[in-house]
């Protein structure tokens, strides 16, 4: 069987298995293992074995439970609700007043954890019931949160920047100021597109019941204070050299549990509540995880993606053609892998076309960064939708179509990047050599 | 035949492209009968794995760093006790001392070394020079095996445990100020972002080793495998070469960076060979025999 | 059998539960002395040794003794969007086909985790930390929760055959 009849073969048994309604880690963990005993001569279940116990354990992951159970804690807490009621005042002139919870709440975060499901689960955790409660469009509430945590891989720290620059040598530190530039560009688009559609549409944005003066705006914010503490102590952890970002999260659920304790309404109970919601979270993140490396694996026994990815290189494209292509392909192929897959089972093969045809790696970087933010909110297979479904229970399809638009905005960012270079560029070139 | 053969270190690393060479020269002697694919970068199997998935033979070969295996037998890393073997001409008399006993111990695995290749030796990473060990008081050095946290608390140093990927944020933030490695880590992780002193101290010369399962070679026919030993042979050779230009190229291009490399003053390399000769008792009274005898081959 | 079986679940995802609250501690504690040795430099050893090796072996643990409580609570992710809007029968159909190919992947992966498991004892694998940790304790959890999960889906296809209706749209029952 010829490569590209394969991967349709290996697609189209992907998509019949997850319409069954199997769950979607053992989905992509069936798909492996018939591409391994059928398209290599590797040993599926070894392989799945080695797999599941090498990709189960990894020091970076352990940031995820513990990002997971810190929203947990805030929800059964005071002090997401003291958030929007301090919140609320400022920003009930703004166009999509609340909304923007959703896109700075998910960027402050994003300069704290290095994953966007991390990211979707805190600030989800607590932005969606008080949103809809508050009586939001279900729409834009699941939009803009899909769309702005995957600000998670591009605001450092990320854990993508370093899985890239690890592969590619390419400074870990410079990634990390070049992703901030981009980082601010999609905040601004995300945000612009709130005001957009608000502007465009003032029904849809639900009205806070007053207008504040500023003494009541002030005597509100003094709710922010125990979430500031919070996020100050987190980043600030970091920032003074006590923690890595993996650390700091383990800081972050103590934090938060003293601030939930200080603020009353809390409990034993609840903490044991949200340690179990965070384990069965976590559990299902992780086993999709696990589905998806094995899948990777797979793919990189096969040689799939590597030989789809020479078949560009031998079209021998223009630097534009090319960056065409590749985005056209990245987007497909993120829609079936994880964002860090994609990255690392193409590289060896990308890598020297981009620098064939004179890009620069750190720019390339980047823009890898920004395409692999979609694949988190594609179907089928999307962590940012997947971890969205399991904290609303709402169908992952439902919310791919809520997060369509942010997936418009990021290609737009990717479009603005490569007219623009300098977006990515300035910052490092200021970083002393 | 074709092989998948997962490495841990990138495309731009001359051990990777020293494993491509090989892959390419024994399909060129086979005439394509044997074609290796080289999945670099841990692409296939984690650093963690790759031994253990030769071993069982869902790969035929792959590559991983020697010393990883130190806690199996002290006999594996030698090569990474500080101050035992701090130059090329020492490294390789080392090599030929502990090729054969772990030949022997990964024999009883079921694998089958082929060649080994140094990194450059291991320099000082400060910010400011380091005169003598007692410079070293108090700094947070940067530790990530048992090894380095007892070099580290002789020397009076803090050691502190950062994972490769968060060195340049651990040193800009002040988690750590002090780390030992391989001049081309440096330059990789452009450390002029972070330190502003490096020398070349050569605490030791670490390996990679590229093996291959028994079973499967033995399954090859005679000239195919005498294809492999000759590319692996020559791969060595080449590697060992490779090693010290890249030791060279490296340490120049930090200097070009603006990082101020200086040698090592008299009294720090003493102070740092008197913590290497404390180790090595406390290392000797750990290890097996055989490693034991490497070292004991290595100093007649 | 069925107390017991839920029982069963649930004790192994508190267990899931403690192991992600001792990873909170244990980096926790790892902070604060990073922290002590700030402000009293060099007086007391400040490293909790291969502390980011056993966060990880707790992760690794948690997440396979939770799968089958995960499994229980409705709480791993399916597309059930198509399956919900098919006729009852062939609904059923599909649940039952669902709940056999994870039976069999799950069989599959027990079978090999095992097999890793009897592969580190052999060998005598241990970690390559600072801490030499002989590998086959932390992978025993993997097997354990391999086990319990299929253990939950074979109780969940009996439900499935017993009730002759949907068992796996609910969500969140535990
Ligand atoms: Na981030
Ligand atoms: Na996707």
């Amino acid at each position: 069987m010829s490569d590209p009849l394969i991967a349709l073969v290996l697609l189209g048994g992907l998509i019949l298995l997850l319409s069954a309604g199997l769950w979607v880690a053992i989905a992509l963990g069936t798909v492996a293992f018939i591409a391994l005993s059928l398209f290599s001569n590797a040993p599926a279940g070894l392989v799945m074995a080695t797999t599941l116990w090498g990709h189960s354990h990894s020091w970076a992951l352990t940031a995820l439970p513990l990002f997971i159970l810190m929203g947990e804690i805030l929800l059964r807490s005071r002090l997401s609700q003291d958030m929007f009621d301090g919140l609320a005042p400022w920003l009930s002139r703004a166009p999509g007043r609340l909304l923007h919870v959703n896109v700075f709440g998910c960027a402050i975060f994003a300069a704290v954890s290095g994953s966007s499901a991390a990211t979707a689960a805190t600030i989800g955790r607590m932005s969606v019931p008080e949103l809809t409660k508050r009586g939001y469009p279900e729409s834009l509430i699941l939009g803009t949160l899909a769309g702005s945590a995957t600000l998670g891989l591009l605001i450092p720290p990320s854990i993508i920047l370093i899985v890239y620059g690890v592969a590619t040598e390419q400074s870990i530190a410079r990634l990390f100021i070049a992703g901030v530039g981009p980082g601010v560009m999609l905040i601004a688009l995300f945000a612009g597109y709130v005001a957009v559609r608000a502007w465009m549409n003032p029904s849809l944005i639900p009205n806070e019941a007053r207008h504040f003066n500023l003494r009541e705006r002030l005597n509100a914010s003094r709710n922010l204070i125990p979430v500031a503490l919070l996020i100050l102590g987190v980043i600030g952890s970091i920032y003074a050299g006590l923690a890595s970002p993996t650390d700091a999260a383990a800081l972050g659920v103590v934090l938060a549990t003293i601030l939930a304790w200080a603020s009353g309404a809390f409990s034993w109970k609840l903490l044991f509540e949200a340690l179990m919601s965070a384990t069965r979270t976590s559990c299902m993140i992780a086993f999709i995880l696990l589905g998806a490396a094995y899948l990777s694996v797979a793919m990189g026994f096969t040689g799939l993606p590597r030989n789809l990815a020479s078949w560009i290189g031998a079209m021998d494209l223009s630097v534009t053609a090319l960056l065409l292509a590749l985005t056209l392909f990245f987007i497909v192929l993120g829609c079936f892998l994880d964002g860090i897959s994609v990255v690392v089972l193409t590289t060896s093969i990308i890598m020297p076309m981009i620098q064939a045809v004179g890009i620069d790696p750190l720019w390339f970087g980047i823009y890898l960064v920004v395409v692999v933010e979609m694949s988190q909110i594609t179907p089928p297979v999307g962590f940012n939708l997947f971890v969205i479904q399991g904290m609303t229970g709402i169908n992952i399809m439902r919310v791919a179509k809520a997060a369509f638009p942010f997936f418009l905005l990021l290609l737009l960012g990717v479009a603005l990047i490569s007219i623009f270079p300098g977006i990515v560029t300035y910052l490092p070139s200021l970083m002393g050599n | 035949e074709n092989w998948d053969m997962p490495t841990p270190y990138g495309d731009s690393t001359f051990h990777t492209q020293n494993i491509i060479q090989f892959a390419d020269e024994v399909r060129t002697a086979t005439d394509g009968a044997l074609d290796i694919t080289v999945h670099s970068a841990n692409s296939l199997i984690p650093h963690a794995e790759i031994k253990n998935a030769v071993r069982s033979r869902q790969v035929p070969i792959g590559e991983f760093f020697l010393s990883r295996l130190a806690n199996e037998d002290l006999a594996f890393g030698v090569d990474s006790q500080p101050f035992v073997a701090t130059s090329y001409d020492d490294a390789e008399k080392l090599w030929a001392e502990q090729k054969p006993v772990i030949t022997e111990l990964l024999a009883k695995q079921g694998l089958k070394p082929l060649f080994s290749v140094p990194w450059p030796a291991q320099g000082l990473y400060t910010n400011g020079e380091i005169s003598k060990v007692e410079d070293l008081n108090g700094l947070r050095f940067r530790a990530y095996n048992a090894a380095l946290e007892e070099f580290a608390a002789l020397a009076g140093a803090a050691p502190v445990q950062v994972e490769a990927a968060d060195i340049p944020q651990a040193f800009s933030t002040g988690q750590v100020a002090a780390m030992i490695t391989s001049p081309s880590t440096g330059v990789n992780s452009t450390a002029w972002d972070f330190v502003t002193h490096y020398s070349p101290i050569n605490a030791w010369v670490p390996k990679n080793i590229v093996v291959v399962n028994q079973r499967v070679f033995d399954r090859l026919d005679k000239t195919q495998q005498a294809a492999v030993l000759a590319a692996a042979e020559a791969a060595e050779a080449r590697g060992w070469e490779m090693s010290a230009a890249e030791a060279a190229q490296k340490t120049k291009e930090l200097a070009e960076n603006g990082i101020t490399v200086y040698e090592p003053s008299a009294e720090l390399v003493d102070g740092l060979q008197a913590i290497g000769g404390k180790m090595l008792e406390g290392w000797d009274s750990k290890a097996s025999d055989e490693a034991r005898a490497i070292l004991s081959g290595y100093n007649k | 059998m069925r107390v017991f079986l839920t029982r069963l679940y649930q004790a192994a995802g508190i267990l899931s539960a403690g192991l992600i609250a001792a990873i909170c501690l244990l980096v926790s504690a790892q902070i604060v002395l990073n922290g002590l040795g700030r402000l009293f430099p060099g007086t007391f050893p400040t490293t909790i040794p291969s502390y980011a090796d056993f966060s990880g072996f707790m992760l690794a643990g948690s997440t396979f003794l939770a799968m089958a409580y995960t499994l229980r609570s409705g709480g791993h992710i399916r597309v059930n969007l198509i399956v919900q809007r098919l006729p009852a029968p062939l609904m059923l159909a599909a649940e039952a086909l669902s709940l056999t190919l994870a039976l069999l992947f799950t069989g599959i992966a027990l079978w090999f985790s095992a097999a890793l498991v009897q592969e580190s004892l052999h060998y005598g694998d241990v970690s390559t930390g600072i801490i030499p940790v002989p590998l086959w304790i932390p992978q025993t959890p993997m097997v354990v929760g391999l086990g319990l999960l299929m253990i939950a889906l074979v109780h969940t296809l009996f439900d499935l055959v017993q009730t002759r209706s949907s068992v796996l749209t609910t969500a969140d029952e535990v």
